[in-house]
């Protein structure tokens, strides 16, 4: 049992599915009270182009990324704001244009560069360095103070954003703050769990502690301690069954989402 | 001492004049209701008055102190607010509690004495034995009383309230309007209270508010202090001369 522990790469997979499940769920929470879910596609979408920015211009395809989602997250609260009824049309376009500028540049640049699409469409934690685990464990510790901080801020916007206008709170920042948090958060993960299936890491464990905790900070708790369990769940799993990490992580969490539904019903019943 | 004042307000949605130079003002003390037909814009003067819809013309101020010469505190509770968020996971208590934040501060560990502010308000609406209910557990009725509390806990010196007895029965109605009378008369509050139906708080308000429409869509505003058939009958006349000329 222990001996993918002798492994670097799986010490280093481990640690990054561990503090991506601090961070990941939180965020998730919110998208997903926030009716944002389809955001997390979008900007991992989004998170391609970036990367494919970094082939054209020779730059860390990090930093780039960085630079692009960020771009793209502060872009779309401007969207959610001025055109709140058609959000999914405006959503939709910004995640096609992400795919199209990825597929274009990269295609042009193919022989020039060792970098695919699919690495970053799919990801591989078990790829993952000691240097983005660090960053991975820096971005936990900053998103976990932001929410020990800014928790009654977050709780008041996310149940109405016009009664925390009249409470007092610089609504239109926090939400952009959010949105940059988010979007470093998906571009740090995209190495790891791929563009394909990183809302669904960030959503389904929130999903899942939406239906089991009853008060706001049970649902945040139970979050995390879902996705820990099923991320390192998936990653042991694909180590001993030699599927990729990624899809075994996703199924888990879609099992786990179906056992707590159906055990829910029973227990109404 | 006066709250709100509102001078020439004009209001635009998508280009179209949606409210235009309604003036109207709220002084502490008072319980004002806001009446007018279906689509009368009530909501959208609320919301502009508070800052949330940006006004095109005109000038809004709200007091920042109380009659005490302390911070003004406004609760608002929006129209529907039971609709909204219907599976928000969150303790009836938690949601309650959530209406201290502004008072007591962001980041403030909360105490006794909120606690007791937050008991109070829930006993208020009889929903204290619903405490640690999930707010999605609730009827519509009480998803509406759990928001009055909210409100309560906040101890504001406003309050602006959108259709606040929604999904309420009439007994409730009643007390909440009389609660709300109370609250102006004896605690110098002030309260601007969107309603549909003027006559069933006639009884505990001061003055109506009422919204009318000419015939280019256009709305004006009036205060009806006394005789309120008289007044509404001459301002629709006079707003029609205005239309035709």
């Amino acid at each position: 049992m222990f001996e993918l522990f002798q492994y670097d790469f799986m010490r280093n997979a481990l640690l990054a599915a561990t503090a991506i499940s601090i961070f990941s769920p939180l965020l998730g929470v919110f998208l997903v009270l926030r009716r944002q879910s389809l955001m997390s596609d979008t900007l991992s979408h989004v998170s391609l182009a970036g990367v494919a920015f970094g082939v054209l211009l020779s730059w860390n395809p990090t930093i780039t990324t960085l630079i692009t989602v960020v771009i793209a997250a502060v872009f779309l609260e401007y969207l959610r704001t001025i055109y709140h009824n058609y959000m999914e049309i405006a959503t939709a376009i910004l995640m096609s244009a992400g795919l199209a500028i990825a597929l274009l540049i990269l295609n042009s640049s193919k022989g020039a560069t060792s970098v695919s699409l699919e690495q970053y469409l799919f990801g591989s934690i078990i790829t993952i360095s000691l240097s983005q685990v660090i960053m991975l464990f820096v971005l936990a510790a900053v998103v976990l103070l932001g929410f020990i901080l800014f928790l009654r801020p977050l709780y008041v916007m996310t149940f109405d954003e016009d009664t925390a206008f009249v409470d007092g709170l610089p609504v239109r920042w926090i939400s952009i703050a959010f949105n940059i948090v988010t979007g470093i958060a998906i571009a740090l993960m995209i190495p790891a769990a791929g563009a394909l299936l990183v809302s669904a890491i960030m959503v389904l464990p929130a999903s899942i502690a939406m239906r089991l905790g009853k008060s706001f900070k049970a649902v945040l708790f139970i979050s995390v301690i879902v996705s820990f369990i099923g991320l390192n769940a998936g990653l042991i799993a694909s180590y001993y069954m030699d599927a990729p990490a990624s899809a075994a992580i996703t199924l888990i969490f879609i099992v786990l989402f179906l056992v707590t539904s159906s055990l829910k019903r029973l227990i109404r019943a | 001492m006066r709250y709100i004042n509102v001078e020439n307000l004009t209001f635009y949605y998508d280009r179209e004049p949606v409210l235009e130079n309604i003036s109207y003002h709220v002084d502490s003390g008072e319980f004002v209701t806001l009446t007018g037909e279906n689509g009368a814009a009530k909501s959208t003067l609320i919301k502009t008055t508070l800052g949330i819809l940006k006004p095109k013309k005109g000038k809004i101020t709200i007091s920042s102190k109380n009659n005490r010469g302390e911070k003004l505190r406004i609760a608002y509770l929006p129209q529907q607010v039971a609709s909204f968020n219907a599976g928000f996971p969150s303790s009836v208590h938690e949601f309650v509690m959530s209406g201290r934040y502004p008072r007591q501060g962001w980041f403030k560990k909360m105490g006794a004495h909120d606690l007791e502010h937050v008991k109070a308000a829930l006993d208020s609406v009889g929903m204290w034995d619903y405490r640690d209910k999930r707010i999605g557990e609730l009827s519509g009725g009480q998803k509406q009383r759990i928001a009055i509390a909210r409100m309560f806990a906040s101890d504001p010196d406003l309050f602006i309230l959108d259709e606040p007895t929604t999904g309420m029965d009439d007994v409730s109605s009643s007390d909440f309007y009389q609660l709300m009378h109370h609250a102006a008369h004896k605690h110098g509050k002030a309260v601007l209270m969107v309603t549909h139906d003027p006559e069933e708080v006639k009884d505990f308000a001061d003055r109506n508010i009422h919204l009318l429409k000419d015939k280019n869509g256009k709305f004006a505003c009036f205060d009806l202090h006394t005789d309120r058939d008289r007044v509404l009958q001459e301002a629709q006349e006079e707003l029609e001369e205005k239309a035709n000329v």
